[in-house]
């Protein structure tokens, strides 16, 4: 399709649109309260319950830290609770820099350049998120299992066999997921640069 | 005359513009819903901060714009996205086959084009002066320009492809 034709099209279009006007009084102040903002306030929801998810279990952990009696417990209790302190941060601060950006003062050049900006800080978020979970199911084992049963998740173990078929079996995992995410996020990042590198090009 | 009053004139007046905003912005009719009830209160928002000392047009587009493009970044994370026929179906309801098909290329040929395209695209379609297109998207008129051959190029890349 040419140019033309397409301006033949949309302005073909606008004609219709302009014919049905749909929008009543009462249902442009609807739209101007927040609370009809039906699903955008939702967004963030999976983030916050993360969140609370992650306090709640680092504070249990905080509140029974000297429950964790030797050396390995204690140092899998401090990086879980690191861990855990940490991947909300990550998540909730790409969040707020959405939330920061100004739309009736920006252009649309600034705003697309705080887009791919935050695009690209997501997806290193999402990357260190990443490891951060691939660090915590391993470390959380041991605390949750002296907090919660109250036994050393290793002095409890008869058999060694279940680590030798469970950890090379979490690292094959590890290894697929990770190509298959940064396959994903190298694409992603790809063009968040290009579009960032573009737009600062230009006067 | 009220503010309020005010407001959902200018809203009215620019309802089919809105429209063909979040048709671009999004890819079903759910989320297009959602796109024009944020477009509506983020201008409502910004209506005290408009000043008069720009076309109330200029400053809808931008603000519709930049709203798009924030709730896209929303969008992605979400990752809800279905195809575009199902929202061209229900857009007017006088319009033939033919019509629609050929609107339906024409979407298609818009979403292929990256977001920066995308909304200087919109405005071409739209009628808008490079100057304007200017002020909207805070590129020079020149490199708006430079931008709109390059749209053309790419449109009649997509068209051999096809």
């Amino acid at each position: 399709m040419e140019l033309e034709e397409m301006q033949t099209v949309w302005s073909e279009l606008s004609g219709q649109l302009e014919k049905q006007k749909k929008l009543t009084d009462k249902m442009i102040i609807m739209m101007t309260q927040e609370k009809y903002r039906s699903q955008l306030n939702r967004i963030a929801y999976p983030e916050m319950i993360g969140t609370v998810i992650c306090y709640g279990a680092g504070l249990f952990i905080l509140i029974n830290i000297n429950r964790l009696d030797n050396w390995y417990t204690m140092l899998s209790g401090i990086t879980t609770l690191i861990v855990l302190f940490v991947l909300p941060v990550l998540s909730l601060r790409s969040i707020n820099k959405m939330r920061k950006v100004n739309i009736a003062a920006n252009n649309y050049k600034e705003t697309l350049l705080e887009y791919a900006k935050s695009k690209k800080q997501f997806k290193n978020g999402m990357k260190w998120g990443y490891y951060l979970g691939f660090v915590l199911m391993f470390t959380i084992m041991p605390v949750t299992t002296k907090l919660i049963n109250n036994k050393d998740f290793f002095e409890g173990t008869k058999s060694v066999w279940p680590f030798f078929i469970s950890i090379p079996l979490a690292i094959v995992f590890f290894i697929v997921f990770s190509k298959w995410v940064f396959k994903n996020y190298s694409k992603s990042m790809n063009s968040a640069e290009s579009l960032i590198k573009d737009l600062e090009a230009t006067d | 005359m009220s503010k309020k009053y005010e407001f959902t004139r200018i809203i009215k007046e620019h309802e089919g513009v809105i429209f063909k905003i979040t048709t671009i912005y999004t890819n079903n009719q759910e989320d297009q819903k959602d796109l024009y009830q944020e477009i509506v209160y983020q201008l409502w928002k910004a209506f005290d901060s408009f000043r008069g000392d720009a076309k109330i047009s200029t400053w809808m587009y931008r603000v519709a714009l930049n709203t798009a493009i924030t709730r896209l970044k929303k969008e992605k994370r979400r990752g809800n996205q279905i195809g575009i026929d199902k929202v061209i179906m229900q857009q007017t309801e006088q319009y033939d086959t033919e019509f629609e098909e050929r609107l339906k290329i024409l979407y298609a040929h818009i979403k292929g084009l990256n977001e920066l395209e995308k909304g200087l695209m919109l405005l071409l379609l739209e009628g808008k002066k490079y100057e304007e297109i200017a002020v909207i998207t805070g590129l020079s008129p020149s490199n708006v320009g430079t931008r709109i051959s390059r749209i053309k190029q790419k449109l009649k890349t997509q068209i051999i492809k096809n």
